[in-house]
């Protein structure tokens, strides 16, 4: 069996989905957003899998793997910064204790 | 030979990403997140992507996990096992499976349709073309998306005019 | 390849406008926040206002795509542009005595309303999945930290985390369904997907998962049902003007993006999406309108208001035809002259009372005539009653659905603008009939009440003489004719 398409698609659709678990069943605010991170880069693997598995390998996927990197770097900065303000205000980072559904 | 390294690789990273979402201890979480993002480089090595693997670990591995760690220590999460205890976890692995294998399914089906079983890259000269004549405008709008999130996160990190809580920007 | 950059001097207007306003911020004195935040609202005001008047005069006739399909310079992004510099001057100057009291970040604030502007701009100017993608996140962004940037209390806070990580998830869920349609058509350009969608037979499981996780993804901003769980606690949380921002920008922007994707990527395919869409329009109608009965917080109310009305409006998109598309932009403008104008009475009576309940309206009829109609104005044209906005486009929308024998939908939407009756009817009672001890005049700041003003008088224009409004989205629906059917 020769390395293709499929493979990257299998995995890059694994990691989203462990990120997917992570941000459903973690309770910390910081290790959702590891989670997501997770997610993106299976979104970059699958961009860059599609880009060089096509005749003419095409630009574009690349191009927008480095933005979701770029993306990705400055949520995180942002978020962060909400978040520590957020443990700074009530002492915890933990999601269940944010009232999700106030009614 | 390609296949091994695959294996090789995409293990690690999948590992890691477990790790990451089962981990008691949450430092451990970002150092299982930078193993993870080194094996997605070594996977764009392997799509023959080498800037791009170049940017993910100086981005990811340099910035991303630092501005993390840091937070973490700023966040004092002593109290490791009730921070990272797991909460309705039976119906998240349900969904994230059930996800998975549509996804999966997908992929085994369908990818004989734009599939040419042959890997090519990019040189650095397309990339960079692209980047900037092609696709300019998105470029433009990402610096000031990156203006904005700087703002954020000082303003945000340094409200109440308390000390310590500056956003470490990467 | 059309590289033309002076079809984009709007945008750079407006860029520019927002780091001057943060450069004023910067070269006034620290401590004189009364003059900072006079003059950066001043030039915010100022730098939207040259952008929507050069906008307007310029681009009444471009029909141009930047860069290939990139942009699309057209009277579609126009009816938008001018839209978006409307509702952030109107979210500046609703803001201006709301900074002065509860936020310490004039400067930062104003600056950031105007690239939140810009990025809805370019929303509903995309022409193509990477720039939409970046164009939602410039949007996104600037709401993040608006919304987290008051003095606050814990609830600001919580407000703001919640958004922030559900805004990243729904980011990540939205490029995994782009990077699935990139793979499967190895194009992101929205003709050019159209082309291909429409050649294509049945669709395989990979394009439809990718189609899935972009709407997934835009239903998230729009506050769709099953993606709605965000709106109530972050409109509560939120200061108010930038509620109201999110309110009708950010929303007005999705449906700018969504109209134009569905359009013209999947028109060649509309059976294939147009009954998952009216379900899911069945549901936010319904869930929104029920969850707004037992509200008391009038942020929370107004939350759940906008999920219905979110739902009014793809009503009128599942169609997919011109006539769905004109009332689809007409409710679009009116819904932003009502909703902007019921933020600024809460507005003013959080700034003068204090508090957000429904309770707390009572009697407003008697302390503040004015406001008590404007309010009422606004309820009404919420509820769909005649004379004003509402009325007009609700009926829109749902002759545009019945057309395509989506009757069951138009009867779900009937029905739910009914019970909206309901709630928006309590609070006029509030206002009017309750009795209550405190009878003093309120005193109404003269900049707001005249924005309220204004806001009314659009909400009843639209309503009564709505010609030059039709005419606009007349010729905004134009450019989409290609693709929509009649």
């Amino acid at each position: 069996m020769i390395l293709e398409l499929a493979h990257f698609q299998i995995l890059a659709a694994a990691l989203f989905c462990l990120g997917l678990y992570g941000v459903l069943a973690r309770r910390s605010a910081v290790m959702v957003l590891m989670a997501v991170e997770l997610m993106l880069n299976a979104v970059n693997i699958n961009l860059v899998a599609f880009s060089a598995f096509r005749d003419i390998s095409i630009v574009t996927g690349q191009v927008i793997a480095i933005f979701v990197i770029t993306v990705a770097a400055a949520e995180i900065g942002l978020a962060l910064a909400v978040i520590m303000r957020l443990y700074r205000r009530r002492g915890t980072v933990n999601v269940d204790e944010i009232d999700w559904m106030k009614g | 030979m390609g296949l091994i390294l695959f294996y090789i690789l995409g293990g690690l990273t999948l590992v890691a990403a477990l790790g990451v979402v089962t981990t008691r201890n949450i430092v451990y979480g970002a150092l299982f997140l930078l193993v993870a993002m080194s094996g997605v480089a070594g996977l764009f090595v392997l799509l023959f992507a080498e800037f791009l693997a170049l940017v993910q670990l100086l981005i990811y591995g340099g910035a991303i996990i630092i501005v993390i760690l840091f937070a973490l220590m700023l966040t004092r999460t002593t109290d490791f096992s009730v921070a990272t205890e797991h909460r309705r976890w039976p119906m998240a692995a349900v969904i994230s499976l059930a996800l998975f294998g549509l996804l999966a399914g997908a992929a085994i089906g369908d990818s004989g349709d734009y599939n040419t079983y042959q890997r090519s890259g990019i040189s650095i000269e397309e990339l960079g073309k692209g980047l900037f004549e092609n696709w300019a405008v998105p470029f433009e709008i990402a610096s000031i998306v990156l203006l904005v999130a700087l703002i954020g996160a000082i303003v945000i990190g340094r409200s109440g005019e308390e000390e310590g809580g500056e956003g470490d920007q990467g | 390849m059309n590289a033309d950059f002076t079809l984009l001097i709007p945008e750079f207007i407006l860029a520019g406008a927002g780091f001057l306003v943060l450069l004023v911020d910067l070269l006034l004195p620290r401590e004189q926040e009364h003059r900072r935040n006079a003059f950066t609202s001043a030039t915010a005001v100022l730098g939207l206002a040259v952008t929507g008047v050069v906008a307007a005069t310029t681009q009444m006739n471009t029909g141009e795509s930047f860069h290939d399909g990139l942009l699309f310079i057209d009277r579609y992004s126009l009816l938008f542009k001018v839209l978006f510099v409307g509702i952030g001057i109107a979210v500046v100057v609703m803001s201006v005595d709301y900074v002065a009291e509860k936020m310490s970040h004039p400067g930062e604030y104003y600056a950031l309303i105007i690239f939140a502007v810009l990025g809805a701009t370019l929303m509903a100017e995309s022409g193509e999945l990477l720039t939409a993608f970046i164009s939602i996140e410039l949007l996104s962004f600037s709401l993040y930290v608006l919304v987290g940037l008051s003095r606050g209390d814990a609830r600001t806070a919580e407000a703001s985390t919640k958004y922030i990580l559900l805004g990243a998830i729904s980011t990540a869920i939205m490029l995994y369904g782009i990077s699935q349609l990139f793979g499967v058509m190895g194009t992101t350009r929205f003709t050019e997907m159209g082309g291909l969608l429409a050649a294509a037979g049945d669709w395989d499981m990979t394009l439809i998962s990718g189609f899935v996780m972009v709407l997934a993804g835009l239903g998230f901003k729009l506050s769709m049902a099953p993606f709605h769980m965000w709106a109530p606690d972050v409109y509560e949380g939120a200061p108010t003007p930038i509620t109201a921002l999110i309110a009708t920008l950010s929303k007005a922007a999705a449906i700018a993006l969504l109209l134009r994707f569905l359009a013209e990527v999947g028109s060649g395919a509309v059976h294939e999406w147009r009954m998952p869409l009216a379900v899911l329009a069945a549901a936010t109608m319904v869930i929104g309108s029920l969850s707004a009965l037992p509200q008391t917080n009038i942020k929370r109310l107004l939350a759940y208001s906008s999920i219905a009305q979110i739902g009014f409006v793809l009503v009128g998109i599942v169609p997919n035809t011109v006539i769905g598309a004109n009332a689809v932009l007409l409710h679009v403008i009116g819904y932003a002259f009502t909703n902007l104008a019921a933020f600024t009475v809460v507005i003013i009576i959080e700034l003068k009372l204090g508090k957000e309940t429904i309770a707390d309206f009572a009697g407003l009829s008697k302390r503040a005539p004015v406001l008590a109609m404007i309010m009422t104005g606004a309820l009404f044209s919420l509820a769909g009653l005649p004379i004003f906005a509402g009325f007009l486009t609700k009926f829109y929308l749902f002759t545009s659905a019945v057309d395509k024998s989506l009757e069951w939908l138009v009867v779900v939407a009937v029905a739910t603008s009914v019970i909206s009756l309901y709630y928006y009817i309590r609070i006029v009672r509030e206002m009017y009939i309750t009795e209550t001890e405190d009878e003093s005049k309120l005193p109404v700041p003269a900049l707001l009440g005249l924005l309220a003003w204004v806001l009314f008088a659009g909400t009843i224009a639209v309503g009564i003489y709505p010609a030059p409004f039709v005419d606009a989205t007349n010729a905004a629906v134009t450019v989409l004719t290609p693709w929509v059917a009649l």
